[in-house]
């Protein structure tokens, strides 16, 4: 069913194992691991409040792990500073969306384009021809990723006027912006209308094809799991329930229980 | 009254340079930086002394001046670096509550003016008079040169500065961890490097507003409590707004001007004061009307 996605190639680019986190007494994640293969497309579900989106924030240095280990590429993330391991290549967007309000929606792509324009104090006071040439690939750069996600012609607008759909997209734009080596998505398709939703697959499978880069996602929707992830991993109360291929994680009674358990 | 009008707006051209100083550290770390004034202590000195020993007898006139200002800024720069490494730098990795900012930064304030009195003792000395006392003729009025270059360069300053706000990617940098500083960490941007640009800016603005304090009142070490005047322009304009602390201050230095014909120089300040608190009751928010919400 994946036919249109790339197949992921063998070695395994984000690989984390092991984590653990408490707040107080509660072990938010105990001992949780998964990995992805680069160009591999992950989704990680669970009840709520398993603790998904903490595992994203330790993944991204938001908060430091217990124990456990995060490594990109083969280089160990776990500790570092959040900015820092943005910038090795881990993009995000939030479950609640946090975009800049009071920058346009072009500036709030070129925020994360940042450390990639090195700047230097004086040439910029003094807007040296390098450092311009510099800006206006910045721009140009930030223009191309909202126009693959479909916010050309927005540039100028305040994000917070947007509807929540393009609010999504400019989440994944600004992401996109880091050039990320993998890229994690919490809940990306939470208050998205069907068509959007429909709509949302497709993107992520466009820009996946055409950046092929590694994604993570958290998601509810089994219309997302099922149609994005190559490989799917279950969290339960801190803990891995299940992983493997979709259908096979669908039918784990496991799974079922702990879905079914949660309703109850 | 034309004439009036110009001294104070040359006045709040002064005034504006301290409130954006002081409202660029408020923009990003939320707290009124009161070791500003520490600052602008310093750099008159600062300012004074390069006069002494390097400039005197070299240069003179607007040159003097300009190297002056620009000695003061590099001087400004460092020391506001300095002081967010030596006070803010570890209250924010231990991510301590604003009020510990705020104690902070008085603490530092009257820290570099003892320092300044052990070395320079509490004496007043006159600053060098880099202008004539010639007026200007213009429109029918006479206006002084000293006050006229303090308009036109305080103007260049705020101008380069809302250049590197608005136009490099230093600046979008710096507004974007001012509004979200987790996210933008988040992105990709280191925030020690922002806030320490953000200190290095406000420094250099209150280097060269200390040397025009330094112009227009004589040197003294408490010379930088007038980091105050700043501060009220910053509450009439809206904290943390960057046009409003503009704004309130060449209103600031208007009123001033307009309060001395009127009240006389012993009630202005007063007068000033009670300005600035029917301001907080009544519209906390200032004139530019930005919700930002004081911490300490």
């Amino acid at each position: 069913m994946n036919s249109s996605i790339a197949t992921p190639s063998t070695r395994g680019l984000l690989e984390v194992s092991g984590l653990c986190k408490a707040f107080g007494g509660v072990k938010a994640v105990d001992g949780f691991s998964f990995d992805a293969k680069p160009g591999e497309i992950v989704g990680i579900i669970g009840p709520n409040g398993a603790g998904k989106t903490t595992v994203f924030n330790l993944v991204t240095g938001v908060y430091t792990p217990d124990s456990g280990s995060v490594r990109l590429d083969g280089v160990e993330l776990s500790g570092w500073r959040q900015d820092v391991i943005a910038r090795e290549g881990i993009g995000r967007t939030f479950q609640n969306i946090r975009l800049f309000k009071g920058l346009s929606v072009l500036e709030n792509v070129m925020t994360a384009s940042d450390p990639y324009a090195p700047y230097n104090f004086l040439s910029a006071i003094l807007s040296m021809p390098a450092k311009r040439a510099a800006d206006r690939q910045a721009t140009g750069q930030a223009r191309e990723y909202l126009d693959l996600v479909g916010l050309g012609g927005m540039e100028e607008a305040r994000p917070e006027s947007l509807p929540y759909g393009l609010q999504r997209k400019l989440e994944l734009a600004r992401a996109l912006a880091i050039r990320p080596k993998v890229i994690l998505l919490d809940e990306p398709a939470a208050g998205l209308n069907p068509s959007e939703v429909r709509e949302f697959i497709d993107l992520v499978r466009r820009l996946h094809e055409r950046f092929n880069f590694t994604i993570v996602f958290i998601e509810h929707r089994m219309e997302v799991v099922m149609n994005l992830s190559h490989k799917l991993f279950v969290l339960s109360f801190g803990k891995l329930l299940a992983s493997g291929e979709p259908e096979m994680v669908r039918r784990d009674p496991a799974v079922i229980e702990a879905y079914i358990g949660d309703e109850e | 009254m034309l004439q009036n009008i110009f001294f104070g707006l040359s006045l709040g051209a002064v005034y504006s340079l301290i409130a954006v100083g002081f409202a660029l550290v408020f923009n990003i770390l939320k707290f009124s930086n009161f070791s500003h004034g520490g600052v602008m202590s310093f750099t008159a000195y600062a300012g004074y002394l390069a006069y002494i020993w390097i400039f005197d007898g070299k240069v003179t006139g607007v040159t003097m001046f300009v190297a002056v200002v620009l000695t003061a800024a590099v001087v400004g720069s460092l020391t506001a670096v300095g002081i967010e490494r030596v006070g803010f730098r570890r209250l924010r990795s231990n991510q301590a509550p604003v009020i510990y900012y705020f104690i902070s930064s008085i603490t530092l304030g009257i820290l570099l003016e003892n320092i300044i009195t052990i070395f320079a003792s509490s004496n007043f000395y006159s600053y060098p008079v880099f202008f004539s006392s010639k007026n200007v003729d213009l429109l029918g009025t006479s206006f002084s040169v000293a006050d006229f270059v303090t308009l036109l360069f305080s103007t260049a300053a705020l101008g380069a500065l809302l250049f590197v706000l608005y136009r490099t990617k230093l600046g979008l940098a710096v507004r974007t961890v001012s509004f979200d500083v987790n996210t933008a960490t988040l992105m990709g941007i280191d925030p020690n490097r922002v806030v320490m640009a953000t200190f290095a800016l406000s420094g250099a603005l209150g280097g060269i507003s200390g040397v025009f304090l330094g112009m227009n009142y004589s040197l003294y070490p408490q010379l930088g409590q007038l980091v105050v005047k700043g501060f009220i322009a910053s509450v009439i304009g809206g904290l943390g707004s960057i046009t409003g602390a503009v704004i309130g201050a060449l209103l600031l230095g208007i009123i001033e001007v307009g309060l001395i014909g009127l009240v006389g120089s012993g009630w202005m300040p007063a007068c000033v004061f009670v300005i600035m608190l029917v301001f907080l009751l009544v519209r906390p928010r200032g004139i530019a009307g930005v919700i930002v919400q004081e911490k300490a």
